[in-house]
């Protein structure tokens, strides 16, 4: 997408936006920010067997000195060169606006649109395809008791975030304390709001349906003072063949005893697969002093069953957990956390090529607050285990002269050693960012950053480069009609507050 | 007698400066002997219409020039702006009673006890006090006293902001249980036997309605404040809201809303609400919206509640789907998308800088479900296949060289990571090993696999390596 195009379009959605709508109040908000940032990948290469000499460490190189692999009777030998830099500009608009007054209390209409493009030389910065998304866009209905929603909708349940084309039905008993809500239509792709057909979401042609899958799922959910409960459940199937694509049941939820203290826990089971999917369950102390918290936690990835993935039977992992914060003076906070994990038994005889089957992660750092608009943060975080590894230092110091501007200054630097690859990564990132303001319903930001990166490697696919990234970022709102005035139901949902 | 309190009088007002010109001091001591009464030059003091002070020329009388040197003394043309009620024309009856048996009264209010002659003090409010009958320090004097003595600031005319900021503090207000509304508020609105407001009595010697303006946001409701007679002088006395302890408890932010109402209207506009909440919540109804006449009020900051704490936005998830209501409190559904539908213009956020470089060890033992926000193809192959990680053509070996046998090995990395794996790789590149249809063969089936099921749900999925013929 050209950058004239991309503002082409920003600029319509913005006219569209703020032209008068045919109803009693809207509220929107724009979103737009860009970045320019700069990236640099591998180049596949190879070279016959023959041209190929001993390297320093025993192995074979190619004559220019690039660490190779040879495999069997293949004539040629592969490696990996440093990739080009590459420059990328993505920008992205955000336009979100909801709409009420059409003389039926409690409906309202609401569309939440991306506009997004690239303004470097190569388009290789992910996200910026397609260039025009719909996040969300439906009608709705609002009464105390029932909330009704119809259109591309975005459903948030312990199965995770799905979008639909479709609609949805909340309904509220016993005080608003018990919700049921039901939702079908036609499913969209995970982590995306696009159909599964859709070649964006699939760059390396896998396995994929024909067809858009029909969704329906459902909840129940209880809340009161002491006592979260909620349970979902979500199928999704085939239209084309009418079997399962996946089909799933999980449980959430959150006891609070007494005051500070609480469980939250939750777990999903994969119906499909007879497999129980990721779990967790946390306890955790609030102090005006300290914050604590222990817990253990299980991850098992999902796959759909358009994908022979699930069939490979990928693993969990079970880990403990916990974190600590103390606010040793009002001006000082200390904090701590760590997990340990470890995969549950592959079941594979990989003598030649072992891989970690455990690992940690822990981090500490402190919060010193000046006064009020002045605060020093530093932390240390290490994480090592299967794939890759990482650790570093970071720090940061922010000030805000007045509420409605900050500036912070921010640093760092990381080692990222990886596992099954040469190329242990250093790091160190410096940065200053411009928070404010600008009127009251206006706000942006601005951050300049330098990146200098080191590749070792013990062969000349070592490289150093550095880069500046930019990234600016503006939130206007506008509207008509106040909280005040708008009709209660209206009120008690969630649109359009003021950007902070 | 009247002589000497006006020569205590004069003692008062000479260190002051008047008409932008210096005076000099009158040395009371200094003159002990030459002055056998206080009247003699503080003559107004006893006598209506007579001046307090004498005129220059009665210091002339000596200060000649020949008998004694000349001085600068001249009578004061103003008086320090007061509120005091006190004038001594009206305290004559007193005077003489006090005159009575000693040498003068005046030294009863304007000396020691037992002070040489002459030898003057400002007055002290205890010895009002002496004759009033009132026992205590002046300004634990109790509350319907303040009014004999003291004219209410509205009526107190003469005296300017500066001068009202400089008011003592009673002792009563120090008790941090004073801002209170069951402490202050309670006294305010007591009344006195004869059905007055005590707040009319002591709370207006120093305060008037703009001082409680400028707290109290339901000011017009409140017939205490109302009570009050204006004066935008009041204000110079600076009022802060304290944080009532209820607040201070961490689990306050999460359970204030049972408690929402009417008893927060004293203190909250109805805009408190909505500095967090994005609509106004239920109880904020009782509250006033902010208006000209009423205060301030709180002013509130969005703080994160207690839970918020580091590492929260990785594991709220179960806490937000069972009860999204709480969330909704605060929280838009563009909140959530910001980070489950990230933009690719938006910058660091959710990860932070640097994320895209440490993303390997993160997304390798999956810290978070990454499939929660990023599809996998659109977002990590799209970028992995730019960058150069995704081979062309038929699976060869050379990316993963740290391990020499890795493609012969990698069952364990990819049952643990198998989300990282298809980043890249594409259901060919394991087809080429792993199908019955063709190559090796090999069996990719492992722990928890069970067919049966997975043919029953979606025998499609199996023909992709099967074909027609599913065992089992």
């Amino acid at each position: 997408m050209t950058a004239a195009r991309l503002w082409a379009t920003a600029t319509a959605a913005l006219s569209a936006l703020a032209s008068p709508v045919g109803a009693q109040a809207y509220r929107a908000r724009l979103d737009v920010g860009a970045q320019s940032v700069a990236y640099r990948g591998v180049t596949l290469d190879s070279v016959p067997v023959g041209d190929t000499l001993a390297g320093a460490g025993g192995g074979p190189v190619s004559p220019d000195g690039f660490a190779v692999t040879c495999l069997g009777a293949d004539p040629y030998c592969t490696f990996f060169r440093p990739g080009p830099e590459r420059q990328a500009g993505p920008v992205t608009g955000v336009a979100d606006i909801s709409v009420w007054g059409f003389g039926v209390p409690g409906l309202r209409m609401r569309a939440s649109a991306r506009v997004s493009g690239d303004l470097g030389d190569a388009k290789i910065w992910p996200g910026t395809d397609p260039e025009f998304e719909l996040l969300e866009g439906y009608a709705e209905y609002a009464g105390p008791r029932l909330t009704a929603r119809a259109g591309r909708i975005t459903v948030f349940s312990r199965l995770g975030v799905a979008a639909l084309d479709g609609s949805s039905v909340a309904l509220r008993l016993a005080g608003r304390a018990l919700e049921l809500d039901v939702y079908a239509g036609w499913g969209l792709g995970r982590g995306a709001v696009l159909p599964i057909t859709s070649s964006v979401l699939n760059p390396l042609d896998e396995y994929r349906p024909g067809k858009r899958e029909i969704v329906v799922g459902g909840g129940v959910r209880w809340s009161d003072r002491w006592v979260d409960l909620g349970a979902s459940y979500r199928r999704e199937v085939d239209q084309r063949s009418e079997y399962f694509v996946s089909e799933r049941f999980g449980l959430s939820g959150a006891l609070r005893p007494v005051a500070g203290l609480s469980l939250t826990f939750g777990a999903d089971y994969d119906l499909a697969q007879a497999v129980w999917g990721s779990g967790e369950a946390t306890l955790a102390y609030r102090h005006h002093v300290f914050d604590a918290a222990a817990g253990v936690r299980r991850y098992r990835p999902h796959f759909e069953l358009w994908t022979i993935w699930g069939a490979f039977s990928p693993v969990p992992y079970r880990s403990v957990h916990g974190r600590l914060a103390v606010r040793v003076t009002p001006w000082l906070t200390l904090r701590t956390q760590g997990e340990r994990y470890s995969f549950d038994d592959t079941e594979t005889d990989t003598p030649l090529a072992d891989a970690e089957t455990d690992g940690w992660r822990w981090m500490w750092g402190g919060t010193v607050t000046v006064w009020e608009g002045l605060t020093f943060d530093a932390g240390y975080h290490v994480e090592f285990g299967a794939g890759a590894a990482s650790r570093g230092i970071g720090a940061s110091a922010s000030y805000a002269p007045r509420p409605e501007i900050r500036v912070t200054a921010h640093g760092s630097t990381l080692e990222r050693p990886l596992e099954f690859r040469y190329s242990t990564a250093d790091l160190t990132i410096l940065g200053i960012e411009l928070e404010g303001r600008v009127r009251r319903r206006a706000r942006m930001a601005l951050g300049l950053a330098r990146y200098a990166d080191s590749r070792e490697r013990p062969d000349a696919g070592s490289f150093d480069w550095n880069q500046v990234r930019l990234t600016a970022r503006v939130s206007v709102e506008f509207g008509r009609g106040t909280e005040t005035t708008a009709p209660a139901v209206i009120n008690r949902l969630p649109s359009g507050r003021v950007a902070r | 007698m009247t002589r000497r309190i006006a020569l205590a009088l004069l003692l008062l007002g000479a260190p002051t400066a008047a008409g932008g010109q210096q005076r000099a001091s009158f040395d009371h001591e200094k003159h002990r002997k030459v002055f056998p009464a206080c009247a003699a030059c503080h003559l107004g003091a006893a006598q209506a219409g007579a001046a307090l002070l004498p005129a220059a020329t009665v210091c002339a009388s000596c200060h000649d020039g020949t008998v004694q040197p000349r001085v600068a003394w001249r009578p004061r043309d103003t008086w320090p702006a007061t509120n005091l009620r006190f004038d001594h024309a009206t305290h004559r009856a007193a005077i003489a009673r006090l005159a009575a048996g000693a040498a003068s009264a005046c030294v009863a209010c304007h000396a020691e006890p037992d002070a040489p002659w002459m030898v003057v003090t400002p007055v002290k409010a205890e010895r009002c006090f002496d004759c009033h009958g009132i026992d205590a320090e002046h300004l634990a004097a109790p509350d319907a006293e303040c009014a004999r003595c003291h004219l209410p600031l509205a009526e107190a005319r003469n005296l300017t902001p500066r001068d009202v900021a400089g008011f003592p503090r009673p002792p009563s207000h120090l008790d941090p249980a004073f801002a209170s509304g069951a402490v202050h508020g309670a006294r305010a609105a007591a009344k006195t036997p004869g059905g007055v407001l005590r707040s009319a009595q002591s709370c207006a010697t120093c305060h008037a309605r703009e001082f409680c303006v400028s707290c109290h946001v339901d000011a017009p409701e409140q017939p205490v404040i109302q009570a009050f007679e204006p004066d935008p002088r009041s204000v110079a006395i600076q009022a802060r809201l304290r944080r009532p302890a209820s607040h201070a408890d961490p689990a306050f932010l999460v359970r204030h809303g049972a408690a929402a109402g009417a008893s927060c209207r004293s203190c909250h506009a109805r805009e408190s609400c909505l500095s967090c909440h994005a609509t106004p919540p239920a109880g904020s109804e009782a509250l006033a919206v902010a208006a000209p006449g009423r205060g301030t009020g709180a002013v509130i900051r969005r703080h994160a509640p207690a839970s918020h704490v580091d590492g929260f936005a990785e594991a709220h998830g179960a806490q937000a789907v069972a009860n999204p209501t709480q969330c909704g409190a605060c929280h838009i559904r563009p909140d959530c998308q910001a980070c489950h539908r990230p933009a690719a213009g938006a910058g660091p956020g959710y990860h932070g800088d640097g994320f895209l470089a440490r993303h390997p060890a993160a997304a390798y033992a999956r810290h978070t479900a990454c499939t929660d926000c990023h599809n996998a193809g659109s977002f990590c192959s799209t970028c992995h296949q730019r960058a150069g990680l995704v081979a062309p053509g038929p699976l060869r070996s050379g990316y993963h060289d740290a391990r020499e046998f890795f493609i012969v090995g990698h069952g364990q990395a990819a049952r643990q990571s198998l989300e990282s794996c298809v980043t890249c790789h594409a259901e060919r590149d394991c087809q080429s090993c792993h199908s019955a249809l063709g190559g090796r063969r090999f069996d990719p089936h492992g722990p928890g696999f069970d067919a049966g099921r997975l043919r029953r749900k979606n025998p499609e999925m199996c023909t992709a390596c099967h074909g027609a013929a599913i065992p089992g």
